[in-house]
């Protein structure tokens, strides 16, 4: 077993919450659902966390990986304060990429998913799972 | 007084008349908006409607209900006070009308009105850069201030402008009625 195992994060989703599996040595963060639960801060703020001490204390990239096909107003204020701090790092030198994942039957998605992407300079990837 | 089998006939007959298909009345929680939200995608979704118009009704309707939620929270309103009524309605060919009415103090409710006003004179563009500047601003000066994101997005959603009213109750307090059109 791996010393840095007890680093992970791995949150199961629910109809309004998404799950999220963060990997320390990977340095992969996925998220996969729908987000619009009762307490957005109780589920983001354990992610923020992981990024925060990741981001601190670990030389190599990290990616994200969302698939994320509704995010509520509150939700999508913790997505910023999550791309706040890659920009941050990525200012520092450090190699981060979003991989923004949408259905073409979602525009919706692709459109959050641009008017992220908008307003930062590090790689953000907007992808169709169907092509 | 007493519900009669009539008065049942009536309340049918104003639900055919104004195409409404989904209604709640009473006291909202958090596990009541997640089943009504799901029941609002199958239903339209059977419409053949396209995902667009499911998505942005869905969340027309998760921020309207999560405002009045977070509002009765932050009031420590009880179960009589934090009573809400939600309607989906179908309205012309394509659209649908998400509504939504709550007890609030008779202060907010003006200041809701008024904001409603304000976003009614913006432009989608404007809109989006209202949504943006709100994203940006710190958590500290969100205190308080609650819907506000909430309700730009909602009135990007809409293709029309929201409507507002208020109806005075005792105790300086009013129903506030919102309605969106999607």
């Amino acid at each position: 077993m791996s010393t840095s195992e007890g680093l992970n994060l791995s949150i199961p989703g629910s109809q309004s919450s998404p799950s999220i599996r963060a990997d320390w040595d990977a340095g992969v963060v996925v998220m996969s659902g729908e987000s619009y639960p009762e307490n957005s801060f109780e589920l983001y703020d354990q992610l923020i966390q992981w990024i925060d001490s990741y981001l601190s204390n670990v030389e190599q990239s990290l990616t994200l990986e969302l698939h994320l096909n509704y995010l509520n107003t509150s939700s999508i204020r913790f997505m910023i304060d999550i791309f706040d701090m890659l920009q941050t790092a990525h200012a520092d030198g450090k190699e981060v990429l979003v991989q923004w994942m949408y259905d073409d039957r979602n525009p919706r998605s692709a459109e959050l998913g641009a008017e992220f992407k908008e307003d930062y300079t590090f790689p953000f990837l907007i992808l169709s799972i169907n092509a | 007084m007493t519900i009669t089998s009539t008065s049942l006939m009536s309340l049918r007959d104003f639900f055919s008349d104004h195409k409404i298909l989904i209604c709640f009345n009473g006291p909202i929680s958090t596990n009541l908006i997640g089943e009504i939200g799901s029941a609002i995608k199958e239903h339209i979704e059977s419409n053949h409607a396209p995902d667009l118009e499911v998505m942005d009704v869905f969340s027309v309707y998760i921020e309207m209900s999560q405002n009045i939620k977070n509002y009765a929270s932050t009031k420590g309103f009880n179960d009589t006070e934090s009573s809400a009524t939600v309607v989906i309605a179908a309205a012309d060919p394509g659209h649908y009308a998400v509504c939504a009415c709550n007890l609030v103090e008779m202060e907010h409710g003006k200041a809701l009105v008024e904001r409603i006003r304000t976003l009614a004179d913006c432009d989608k563009a404007q809109l989006k850069a209202l949504y943006k500047e709100q994203l940006r601003r710190p958590r500290s000066e969100l205190q308080g201030s609650g819907a506000g994101l909430g309700l730009i997005e909602i009135a990007r959603r809409s293709s029309q402008p929201m409507e507002a009213s208020l109806e005075p109750v005792d105790t300086g307090r009013a129903f506030f009625s919102l309605r969106a059109i999607i």
